[in-house]
C-alpha cells in the first residue's frame, strides 16, 4: 500500500535540522515542495497547541486535502513533525517515540552542536528503516 | 541506557579537567578558565536534560522545572535528591544540598604559614575558598544547561559558606 509521508525535525529556534521523505509512494517533484512548506505552515499551530497540553504526542492538529499533520514535542521543545494520508495513530505514536531515542542517542555526541543539523547517515538509514516498519 | 561508572574516576576526571583549564590551558586567567569549565557544563546539562526528560510529560511552569531538577535529574546525578528548596517567587530560587557529592572528598586545609596571625588566615582561606569555587562552575553549567533546554534561560551561581553543605542560587531572566 503507497503511503505518502513527510517526516522533518525542527529544533526550538525553529530551525529545520533533520527532513526526510519516508512514505513508500513514488516521489513527485512539485509534491517534496508541497510537503514541507505544509510542514512548516504548521509550526504556528504547534506553538500555540504545545503550551496548552503536557502530553508530548498531539495528533492531527492539521490538515491540507487529505493529508494529515502529527506533532511530538520533546521537554526541550524540539519538534518531530510528521505529514502523512495513513490513520495509523498507534504505529505513528511509536515511530516518534523510537526517533526520540535516536535523536537523544545524536545528541549524546559530545562532537554535536545541539541546534545543528543532523548529517549521520547511520541516523538517517535508521529513520527509513523505523519509517517502514511503523508506517 | 543503564550502564554505571565508578565513583573515584567521576571524581578524578573532574579533578584533573579543573586542574587541566586552571593550570595549564588558561594559568593565570581564572575567569577564562572558569567561563570554559562552565560552558562545558552548559552542554552536558542540555544533554542530560533531553535525556532524562525522555518519559515523562512536558512541564507546564517554571516551578515544576525547578522541581524536576530538585527531585528526577539530581537523584539521576548524585542518587540524592536537593535536601532544600526555597524560593522569593520572583525569579530566584536556592538549592541547597547538605552533602553535595563532588565536594565531600575535598578538605580546605587551613594555611601552614602562621607568621602573622588573623590575617594570613583570611587571606589563606579565601584562597582556598577560591581554589574551591573553581570546582563549583561544572555543577552551576550543567544546571543552567538543563534549565536552558527547558526553556528558561537563567543564570546560575554556588554559595560554599558551609561545607560539605552547597547552595545553588538560580536567577530566571525575566
Amino acid at each position: 500500500m503507497a503511503t505518502t509521508a513527510s517526516f522533518i525535525i525542527v529544533s526550538r529556534n525553529d530551525i529545520p535540522i533533520y527532513e526526510a521523505e519516508v512514505g513508500s509512494a513514488t516521489k513527485r517533484e512539485d509534491a517534496a515542495q508541497l510537503h514541507q512548506f505544509v510542514l512548516h505552515a504548521a509550526l504556528d499551530i504547534v506553538q500555540d497547541l504545545a503550551w496548552t497540553t503536557s502530553a508530548m504526542f498531539l495528533k492531527n492538529i492539521d490538515r491540507f486535502n487529505d493529508l494529515v499533520v502529527s506533532v511530538y514535542v520533546t521537554a526541550g521543545h524540539t519538534r518531530l513533525m510528521l505529514l502523512h494520508d495513513s490513520r495509523n495513530d498507534d504505529g505513528i505514536k511509536s515511530f516518534f517515540q523510537e526517533v526520540h531515542e535516536l535523536y537523544i542517542k545524536v545528541l549524546l555526541n559530545p562532537l554535536y552542536l545541539p541546534g545543528a543539523r543532523i548529517a549521520s547517515s547511520h541516523f538517517d538509514t535508521k529513520v527509513r528503516a523505523l519509517a517502514r516498519k511503523y508506517l | 541506557m543503564g550502564r554505571e561508572v565508578s565513583e573515584s574516576c567521576i571524581d578524578s576526571l573532574l579533578t584533573e579537567m579543573v586542574s587541566s583549564y586552571c593550570n595549564h590551558f588558561y594559568a593565570n586567567k581564572p575567569e577564562l578558565a572558569a567561563r570554559r569549565i562552565e560552558a562545558i557544563g552548559y552542554q552536558v546539562g542540555h544533554q542530560l536534560s533531553e535525556r532524562y526528560t525522555m518519559e515523562r510529560p512536558r512541564f507546564s511552569d517554571h516551578l515544576e522545572a525547578i522541581k524536576f531538577i530538585c527531585k528526577d535529574f539530581w537523584s539521576e546525578l548524585f542518587k540524592k535528591q536537593i535536601d532544600n528548596l526555597k524560593t522569593n517567587h520572583r525569579g530566584t530560587f536556592v538549592l541547597q544540598d547538605n552533602r553535595f557529592r563532588w565536594l565531600a572528598r575535598m578538605s580546605l586545609d587551613p594555611t601552614a604559614d602562621d607568621a602573622v596571625p588573623q590575617d594570613p588566615a583570611d587571606f589563606a582561606e579565601s584562597k582556598a575558598a577560591q581554589a574551591m569555587s573553581m570546582y563549583l562552575y561544572f555543577p552551576c553549567g550543567i544546571i543552567r544547561g538543563a534549565l536552558s533546554n527547558l526553556g528558561i534561560p537563567c543564570a546560575v551561581s554556588a554559595d560554599i559558606s558551609n561545607l560539605p553543605a552547597c547552595s545553588f542560587v538560580v536567577r530566571i531572566k525575566a
